[in-house]
C-alpha cells in the first residue's frame, strides 16, 4: 500500500493532482497525438508512392522540359532543363508581384486619401470603388479584364497612343530602353548607382549642416541635383567613348499585313489582364488600410502639432504620417503577400506563373516532387515578406 | 468687454444662423476652397460622363441574353442534366433544400423578433419567390418549378410560427436545426441508392452558385472551431503543441489556395487509405476549410492578445478552472472584438470558392467561363456575363459585411 | 500541516521567496494573519506588496517557503489551489469586470459554474450583495455603463458571492477619481466591521488608521516594519517607514 502510494505521488502530491505533472502529461500526450497524425499522413503518402509505383525523386530536374512557356522574362527555350523552367516560372511570378505591388500601392494610397477627402463627390467615388472591387472575387475580375482584352481590335485596327504605345488584342506594347552595347550599359548603370549614392551623401551632409547651423541649404534638391549631374555626365562620357548612347529607346512598330509588333516591349494580353485585375483588387484593400492608418492617428496629435505652430503640411509630414505608417505597414505587407499569392490565378487567363508552370510540369514529371518544390518556393516568398515586416517592426520602437 | 456682461445679464444668445440647407451643405462639402471646387467639377464631370456611357451601354448596347441562355445552370450547374439524373426530374431536390433554408430563416425571425433579422429573412425569401415570375415559357421552366419557388413564402411563415408557438423558439434549437438541415440538404442532393425519387447524383454534376454556397457554408461552420483550436494552441505554453500550430498556420497561409487545391487532387487520395470514400467535392471542402481555419486562427489570436490579462486573472481568482476561464471569459470577448475580421474572412472564403475550377468543378464562375469557351458565338457577351457574376457575388458579400456592421453596432452596448 | 495552524490563524507565511527571472521580488516574507484581522500592506511601488498578496491565491507561484491558507498548504496540488481560490476573494486595481456580461451575470458566474449553485439562488445572492454595496438598480446594466466607483463595488460583490473566508484588495482605489474613492472605502469598512479577514494593499492612510488592525510596510521585497496603525503613524521604527510616510502624508 505504501509503495503504491509513493509510486503515484510526486513531491508528496498524487500525480493526477500535481500542476507540473498535469502540464507535462498534456504536453507529452498532445505532442504524441500530433506527431502520430503527421507521421500517419506522410507514411500513407510514402506507402502509396511505393505501392502504387508513383514516380518520385528529383532526378527529372536535369531533364529537358520540352514544353513552351508563354510570356517569360528570363530567356527560355524548350531545350532548357526542368529546374531552369521552374526558375522561369518563379521569375514570372516575382516580376508580376513587384509591378503589381508598386501599382497597387500607388493607386491604393490615392484612393485611401480620397476616402478621407472633405470633398463629398471624391469621397463617395472612392467609397464606391472600394466597396465594389474588394467584394467581387478576383477570378471574376480577371476573366472580365481578360475578355475585354480579347475583345480589343487586332493590331492594324488597334489603339495607338502618341505613335508609341499600341493597345490591341495581343496586349500592350510600350517603348522600352535597350542597351546599345552591354559593356556601355553596365558601365553607365554602375555610374548611375554611384550618382545616386553621391546624391544621398550630399543630402545627409546638408541636412546635418542645416540642423547644426540653422542655415537653409535645400538638402533634398541639392542631393537630387548632384545625382542628376553625375548621371548625365556619365551618360555623355560613356556615350562618347562608346560611339552611341548607352541605352536607346526601342519604339514598338507594327510590321507586315498582320501587324506583328516589332521593337519596344510587349506585355501579353494575359499579363495585362492579370495586372489590371490584381491592381484594382489589391488597391481596394490597400485603400482601406491607408484610411484606417490615417484615422488611427488621434485628433489630439494633429492639434498638438498645430498648437506648436507647425503648418498643416509639416504637421502631416512629421506627425501624422510617421504614426500612421506604424499602423499601415504590417497589414500592407500582408496585402503584398496576398497579391503575390493571388498571382497564382494567372493560369486561368493564360499567363505562365509559377503555379501554372508547375501544374503543366506534373504531366511529365513526378507530381509529389514538384509539389515540394512549389511549396518551398511560395514559403520562401512569404518568409521574405515576413522578414521585411519583422525588420520594420524592429526599427519602430514607439 | 461690455458685451460680455450684456450676455451675462441677458441670458444665452441664440446660436449663429446654421450653415445647413442644400446651399450650406454644398458650400461645406463641395466648394469650401478653390481647389475643392475644381476637384468637385472635374470629378463630377468624370462621374457623369462614365455614368452616361455606362448606363447607356447597360440599357441599350449590352446583350444580356447570355444570362437567360445559361439560366438555371448558373444556379445548380449540371445537376439536372440527363447524364446526372437519369430519366427523372431532380430539380425539386435543391429546391426542397431551399424551402428548408427559408423555414430556418423564418425561425430566426421568430426568435430574434422584429428588426434586422426580420428584414433580411423577408428580403431573401421574396427575392427567391420572385424568380417564379421570370418571363420563361413553360417548357423552359415548368409550373412545378414556379410553384416550389413561391412555396418559399409559406415556408418562411411555417418557420416563424414554429419559433413563436412551440418550445422550439430558442437560439439553441436554431443552431441544432441549422446543422440538421445542412446534412439533410447534403443527403437530398446526393440521393440514397434504392429509394425511388432519390437516385444518387454524382458530385461531379453539382455546380453553379449552389456549389459555391455549399462550400462556403461548410467552410465557415467548420473553420471557426478549428481556427479557435489553432489559436489556443498557438498561445499554449506547451512548446510541442505551439510549434505544430505555428507550422500548420504558416504553411497554409504561405501557399496560395489554388496551389493547395491542385495539390490536394493528388495528395489527399494518397494520404488516406485506398478504400476511403472521397471525391473532388470532399477534397475541395477539406482544403478550403483548413486554409480558412489558418486565417481564422490568426484573427482570433489577435483578439485574444488584445484582451487585458486582468480578465483571465479575475476569473482564476474567482476559482474558475483554466478551461472555463477560456470558454466563458477569454474566447467570448476575443471573438466579439474581432467580429469584423471574422466576417471579412467569411467573405474572403466565399469569394475563394470560385477557385475550385482548378480541380475541374463547375462552380458558377467556371460554368460561365466554360460556356463562353464552348460557344464562341457568345464571346462578345463575356463582358455582360462577368459583370452579372460580379453583381451576384457583390450582393452576397456586401450583404455579409452590412450584417456584420449592424452586429457590431448592436454589440457596442457591452463594449469597453 | 494541520497542527501548525490553529483555528485563529487564517494565513501563515513562512520565509516566502519569489523571483521573476533574476529579479528577487519577495525575499523571505514571514507573517501570520488571524481570523477577522484587517491588514494594510503599503510601501513604494515595486516593493513586492502586490506580488505578496497575489501569491496568496496563486496568481503568482512562490518558489521557496510555505503559504498555508485556512489550514491548506499552497503546493502544486491542483486540488489545494482550487480550494484556496474558492475561499479567497480578490479585488483588483483595474476592477477586471467581465465586459461581455451584465452586472448580475458577473456576480453569479462563479457561484453557478464553480459552486454549482442553482441560478435562482445565485440571483438572490447577487441581488442581496448588490443591495449591500448600494447599487441594486444597476443589476441588468453592463459594466461599461457604470462609473468607476460603481464598477469597483460590483467587483467586491462579485468576490463576496463566492462566500470567501478571506478578501484580498490590490490597490482597489488607485484607479478611481477622488470623489469615488470614499464610496468604495465605505463598503470595505463595512466589510471589515462584519468580521471579514482582509489584506488590503492601499495608500489610503485614513482608511488604514481607522480600519486596520495591523500595518505592514514593504520595501525591496521584505517587510521593513509591522505594527499597529497607532505605532506606525506615531512612532515609526524604521527610517524607510518615516521617509515613506513623510512623502505620502
Amino acid at each position: 500500500m505504501t509503495t503504491l502510494r509513493s509510486m503515484t505521488t510526486y513531491q508528496g502530491i498524487p500525480v493526477w493532482r500535481h500542476v507540473q505533472v498535469i502540464q507535462w502529461a498534456t504536453q507529452i500526450l498532445s505532442g504524441i497525438l500530433v506527431v502520430v497524425l503527421v507521421v500517419w499522413f506522410f507514411a500513407n503518402i510514402a506507402n502509396a508512392v511505393q505501392e502504387r509505383e508513383i514516380p518520385s525523386g528529383f532526378s527529372f530536374l536535369d531533364r529537358e522540359y520540352q514544353t513552351p512557356i508563354g510570356q517569360h522574362f528570363l530567356p527560355y527555350e524548350s531545350s532548357d532543363s526542368f529546374l531552369y523552367a521552374f526558375a522561369v516560372g518563379a521569375t514570372n511570378t516575382v516580376i508580376v508581384s513587384i509591378v503589381g505591388v508598386i501599382l497597387a500601392t500607388a493607386l491604393g494610397i490615392v484612393i485611401g486619401v480620397a476616402r478621407l477627402s472633405g470633398n463629398w463627390v471624391v469621397a463617395k467615388i472612392a467609397l464606391a470603388y472600394v466597396e465594389f472591387f474588394r467584394n467581387v472575387p478576383l477570378l471574376v475580375q480577371l476573366f472580365f479584364w481578360f475578355y475585354i482584352v480579347l475583345a480589343l481590335p487586332q493590331v492594324r485596327q488597334g489603339y495607338v497612343i502618341a505613335d508609341s504605345v499600341y493597345i490591341n488584342n495581343g496586349g500592350m506594347s510600350i517603348p522600352f530602353p535597350v542597351p546599345s552595347t552591354w559593356e556601355a550599359a553596365i558601365t553607365w548603370f554602375a555610374l548611375a548607382i554611384i550618382a545616386v549614392a553621391a546624391g544621398e551623401v550630399v543630402n545627409r551632409l546638408l541636412t546635418r549642416r542645416e540642423i547644426l547651423t540653422g542655415a537653409s541649404t535645400y538638402p533634398l534638391i541639392s542631393g537630387w541635383a548632384t545625382a542628376i549631374v553625375i548621371g548625365a555626365a556619365g551618360w555623355i562620357v560613356v556615350g562618347l567613348l562608346n560611339g552611341a548612347a548607352p541605352l536607346t529607346i526601342s519604339v514598338p512598330e507594327p510590321q507586315g499585313t498582320f501587324g506583328r509588333i516589332v521593337g519596344g516591349f510587349t506585355v501579353a494580353g494575359g499579363l495585362v489582364a492579370l495586372l489590371a485585375g490584381l491592381v484594382t483588387y489589391t488597391s481596394s484593400f490597400i485603400a482601406e488600410i491607408v484610411r484606417a492608418g490615417i484615422q488611427s492617428v488621434g485628433r489630439g496629435q494633429v492639434e498638438a502639432a498645430r498648437a506648436l505652430g507647425l503648418p498643416a503640411m509639416e504637421a502631416l509630414r512629421h506627425v501624422t504620417f510617421p504614426q500612421a505608417l506604424r499602423v499601415i505597414v504590417p497589414p500592407l505587407i500582408s496585402q503584398y503577400l496576398n497579391l503575390t499569392k493571388n498571382s497564382s490565378l494567372a493560369g486561368a487567363i493564360g499567363y505562365a506563373d509559377l503555379t501554372n508552370v508547375a501544374k503543366t510540369m506534373t504531366q511529365t514529371a513526378p507530381a509529389v516532387s514538384i509539389y515540394i518544390l512549389l511549396m518551398a518556393a511560395y514559403l520562401a516568398m512569404s518568409l521574405t515578406y515576413s522578414l521585411i515586416g519583422n525588420l520594420y517592426n524592429r526599427r519602430i520602437k514607439f | 468687454m461690455a458685451s460680455s456682461t450684456d450676455i451675462g445679464r441677458g441670458g444665452p444668445l441664440p446660436p449663429p444662423r446654421p450653415t445647413t440647407g442644400v446651399v450650406g451643405w454644398m458650400r461645406v462639402n463641395l466648394f469650401s476652397t478653390r481647389f475643392n471646387s475644381v476637384l468637385t467639377i472635374v470629378s463630377g464631370i468624370i462621374l457623369l460622363v462614365s455614368l452616361w456611357y455606362g448606363l447607356g451601354w447597360m440599357i441599350f448596347s449590352a446583350d444580356w441574353t447570355v444570362i437567360g441562355v445559361l439560366g438555371g445552370q448558373m444556379i445548380i450547374g449540371q445537376y439536372n442534366i440527363e447524364a446526372a439524373c437519369n430519366g427523372q426530374n431532380c430539380f425539386w431536390r435543391p429546391q426542397a433544400g431551399l424551402l428548408l433554408v427559408s423555414a430556418l430563416l423564418g425561425m430566426a425571425w421568430g426568435v430574434a423578433g422584429n428588426g434586422l433579422t426580420k428584414r433580411i429573412a423577408i428580403l431573401v425569401v421574396v427575392v427567391i419567390a420572385a424568380f417564379a415570375l421570370l418571363p420563361y415559357s413553360l417548357d423552359t421552366m415548368g409550373m412545378d418549378v414556379r410553384a416550389l419557388l413561391v412555396a418559399n413564402l409559406p415556408a418562411l411563415g411555417v418557420g416563424w410560427a414554429l419559433a413563436r408557438y412551440t418550445p422550439l423558439g430558442t437560439p439553441k434549437w436554431i443552431v441544432i436545426f441549422g446543422v440538421v438541415i445542412f446534412f439533410v440538404i447534403l443527403v437530398l442532393l446526393r440521393g440514397v441508392p434504392g429509394v425511388p425519387g432519390l437516385q444518387p447524383v454524382s458530385v461531379i454534376y453539382w455546380g453553379g452558385l449552389m456549389l459555391n454556397l455549399l462550400l462556403a457554408v461548410a467552410g465557415i461552420v467548420i473553420s471557426l472551431p478549428i481556427g479557435i483550436a489553432l489559436a489556443l494552441g498557438r498561445r499554449s505554453q506547451l512548446p510541442v503543441v505551439k510549434l505544430m500550430c505555428i507550422v500548420f498556420i504558416e504553411v497554409f497561409r504561405g501557399v496560395p489556395l489554388i496551389t493547395l487545391l491542385f495539390m490536394s487532387q493528388v495528395l489527399v487520395p494518397l494520404a488516406f487509405p485506398e478504400n476511403f470514400p472521397q471525391n473532388s467535392l470532399f477534397r475541395a471542402a477539406v482544403v478550403i476549410t483548413l486554409f480558412s481555419a489558418a486565417y481564422m486562427a490568426e484573427n482570433i489570436r489577435g483578439g485574444l492578445q488584445a484582451l487585458h490579462p486582468g480578465q483571465a486573472e479575475a476569473a482564476r481568482a474567482l476559482g474558475l478552472p483554466g478551461w472555463q476561464t477560456t470558454m466563458l471569459i477569454s474566447l467570448p470577448q476575443a471573438i466579439r472584438n474581432v467580429i469584423p475580421a471574422i466576417v471579412g474572412q467569411f467573405i474572403a472564403l466565399f469569394k475563394d470558392t470560385s477557385l475550385v475550377y482548378i480541380i475541374g468543378m463547375l462552380d458558377v464562375v467556371e460554368i460561365s467561363r466554360a460556356f463562353i469557351q464552348g460557344n464562341t458565338e457568345y464571346l462578345a457577351s463575356a463582358k455582360e456575363l462577368f459583370i452579372f457574376l460580379a453583381l451576384v457575388f457583390w450582393v452576397f458579400t456586401y450583404g455579409m459585411s452590412y450584417v456584420s456592421r449592424r452586429i457590431e453596432q448592436h454589440l457596442g452596448v457591452g463594449e469597453r | 500541516m494541520e497542527e501548525t495552524t490553529g483555528p485563529e490563524e487564517m494565513i501563515v507565511c513562512r520565509d516566502v521567496h519569489k523571483w521573476y527571472g533574476d529579479f528577487h521580488a519577495l525575499r523571505g516574507i514571514t507573517t501570520t494573519v488571524n481570523r477577522r484581522e484587517v491588514v494594510v500592506a503599503f510601501g513604494p511601488s515595486g516593493s513586492g506588496k502586490s506580488t505578496f498578496i497575489r501569491t496568496i491565491n496563486r496568481l503568482e507561484d512562490h518558489q521557496r517557503g510555505d503559504i498555508i491558507v485556512d489550514g491548506i498548504e499552497l503546493t502544486d496540488d491542483v486540488r489545494n489551489i482550487d480550494a484556496i481560490r474558492r475561499d479567497v476573494g480578490m479585488v483588483f486595481q483595474s476592477f477586471n469586470l467581465f465586459p461581455h456580461l451584465t452586472v448580475k451575470s458577473n456576480i453569479t458566474l462563479a457561484p453557478i459554474k464553480v459552486r454549482h449553485m442553482p441560478s435562482d439562488e445565485a440571483d438572490d445572492i447577487a441581488m442581496s450583495l448588490l443591495e449591500r454595496v448600494g447599487i441594486p438598480e444597476q443589476a441588468d446594466k453592463y459594466p461599461t455603463e457604470l462609473s468607476g466607483g460603481q464598477q469597483q463595488r460590483v467587483a467586491i460583490a462579485r468576490a463576496l458571492a463566492m462566500q470567501p473566508k478571506i478578501m484580498l484588495f490590490d490597490e482597489p482605489t488607485s484607479a478611481l477619481d477622488p470623489e469615488m474613492i470614499k464610496e468604495v472605502l465605505d463598503v470595505m469598512q463595512e466589510l471589515a466591521e462584519s468580521g471579514m479577514t482582509m489584506i488590503v494593499v492601499t495608500h489610503e492612510m485614513g482608511f488604514a488608521r481607522e480600519v486596520a488592525d495591523r500595518m505592514m510596510m514593504f520595501d525591496e521585497g521584505i517587510v521593513v516594519e509591522d505594527g499597529s496603525p497607532h505605532q506606525i503613524f506615531e512612532d515609526p521604527q524604521s527610517d524607510r517607514t518615516k521617509l515613506f510616510l513623510s512623502q505620502i502624508l
